[in-house]
């Protein structure tokens, strides 16, 4: 993922020479100009921007308006001040007043370079993960008790956001301008997602009250609401007349099977224990696994793990398999997102 | 390698891991205590065989759980007792793969990143 740099400076000669020489760079990351920090809030709030690189003295907003505004908004955004009125005492205020770094003009831009990309390293410090299951990282960094910033995107959508963690406390989360508890209902909802994390947190103020654990249940209700919602308006659709066509064909051609009180005792069991979801789709006899039942009861035997009650099958498909080993095979094709542990405990009581 | 799954084996009630290759050798078998006997009388070729390119499994036995996942170069099969966080299980499996490609000694994301406690 290409980072994005924003420099700001109202010497717009300068900031278009920046723009051409950070090119080199361009594998790495690319640089937005802003001409002073009003303008650089627009520019935040219409790209998702990893690092600010701000001149001191600019109209309207200055340096460390700009700063300060950035410290309450976008506290997991870094900011290097470069200026040219440069004193000793204007780089104390600057770094007291959180910059990452700060150079002075006229520099060499491959230093500046060099500063930057040393800086958008650290949103990875911590690592990168993908395809992570978000809830339960988040439960390990409260179990943990860490202190981090994660960089949160999820990969369908190319949304961005960022958790902010306090020894193991939520403190706030962001999109864009946007924070609080929400946006962490929103983010806790994505389902694959990439983890940058970063072993700091630069926010101190708590902007979300309430237990973590609770946060994720609600995050997790108001998304299982969302699919239930999505699914009954699908489901509403009239059929067309090809689906009508279809449907009569196929009861033509294939006798109604026999109703078998097993499956029947399954989707009754299993409807009971998911509180009525929708996760099944189908139930029916396949002893297409039968060398693959044989082959795991072998398996199993070595171990000394008894009888062979249930396996669940991801083959990475649009739906996964629950297998029932018996006299018959009996296969249950489930959505992906079922609760995956609540399903086989409830077979297998 | 065995550092790679040790964020695994300390999962608690995690009895042990073994890696295969994609065509059911045995590269690696690690477990907290002793391993079962007859270990290497079990035809894992025809085990992988069976699942046909399943990206993931999990078997419930009676006693024991097996999670199985594939990684681009074998698979991960860790042996599990009942009690067992699966999604802990699952998702350290997540974050040992690319470490497993780049046969990297040391250890990144979430194993360095966290220390599992043993009870």
């Amino acid at each position: 993922m290409i980072k994005k740099v924003l420099f700001v400076d109202d010497d717009r000669i300068l900031c278009r020479k920046i723009l051409k020489k950070l090119e080199r760079y361009k594998k790495r990351f690319t640089t937005l100009t802003a001409v002073d920090g009003l303008d650089a809030v627009d520019k935040l709030k219409e790209n998702t921007i990893s690092l600010v690189i701000t001149d001191l003295q600019m109209p309207q907003w200055d340096g460390f308006a700009l700063m300060a505004y950035l410290s309450e908004e976008y506290p997991d955004i870094p900011v290097i001040v470069q200026t040219a009125h440069s004193t000793p005492k204007a780089k104390q205020i600057a770094l007291s007043r959180g910059a990452a770094g700060y150079i002075e003009k006229p520099y060499n831009i491959d230093d500046l370079g060099q500063k930057i990309i040393a800086t958008l390293k650290k949103e990875s410090e911590g690592g990168i993960l993908q395809s992570v299951p978000l809830e339960m990282f988040i439960q390990l960094i409260e179990m943990e008790q860490k202190t981090c910033t994660i960089r949160v995107v999820e990969k369908k959508t190319d949304k961005h956001g960022v958790l902010f963690f306090k020894n193991g406390d939520l403190l706030d989360a962001r999109i864009s301008s946007l924070h609080g508890k929400s946006i962490a209902y929103e983010i806790f909802s994505w389902d694959e997602v990439t983890l940058s994390i970063q072993d700091e947190c630069a926010v101190d103020k708590k902007r979300i009250d309430g237990d973590l654990q609770a946060i994720l249940f609600e995050a997790i209700r108001l998304k299982d609401e969302a699919t239930e919602k999505e699914e009954l308006e699908a489901n509403k659709k009239p059929a067309t007349k090809a689906q009508k066509a279809r449907a009569t064909e196929r009861d033509r051609a294939e006798p109604e099977p026999k109703a078998l009180s097993l499956e029947e005792n399954i989707k009754r069991t299993l409807e009971s224990a998911m509180g009525g979801k929708k996760y099944l789709k189908d139930i029916y006899p396949d002893n297409s696994w039968s060398n693959f039942i044989v082959r795991a009861s072998e398996i199993g035997k070595h171990f000394t793990a008894g009888s062979f009650k249930s396996c669940y099958i991801d083959k990475g498909q649009a739906i996964d398999f629950v297998i029932l080993p018996g006299k018959e095979i009996t296969v249950i094709s489930v959505d992906p997102r079922c609760p995956r542990d609540r399903f086989l405990q409830a077979l297998s009581g | 390698m065995k550092n790679l799954f040790r964020d695994i084996l300390d999962i608690e009630d995690v009895h042990g891991v073994i890696f295969l290759s994609l065509d059911g050798k045995p590269v690696f078998n690690e477990f907290v205590s002793h391993p079962p006997k007859g270990l290497e009388h079990i035809n894992w070729r025809l085990f992988i065989h069976s699942l046909d390119g399943v990206r993931e499994a999990e078997l419930v036995f009676e006693n024991r759980r097996f999670f199985i996942k594939r990684a681009p170069s074998g698979y991960i099969l860790v042996i599990m007792g009942e009690t067992a966080p699966a999604e802990m299980v699952r998702l350290n499996c997540d974050i040992l793969i690319p470490n497993l490609e780049k046969t990297s000694k040391k250890p990144k994301g979430l194993g360095r990143f966290f220390k599992l406690r043993q009870k």
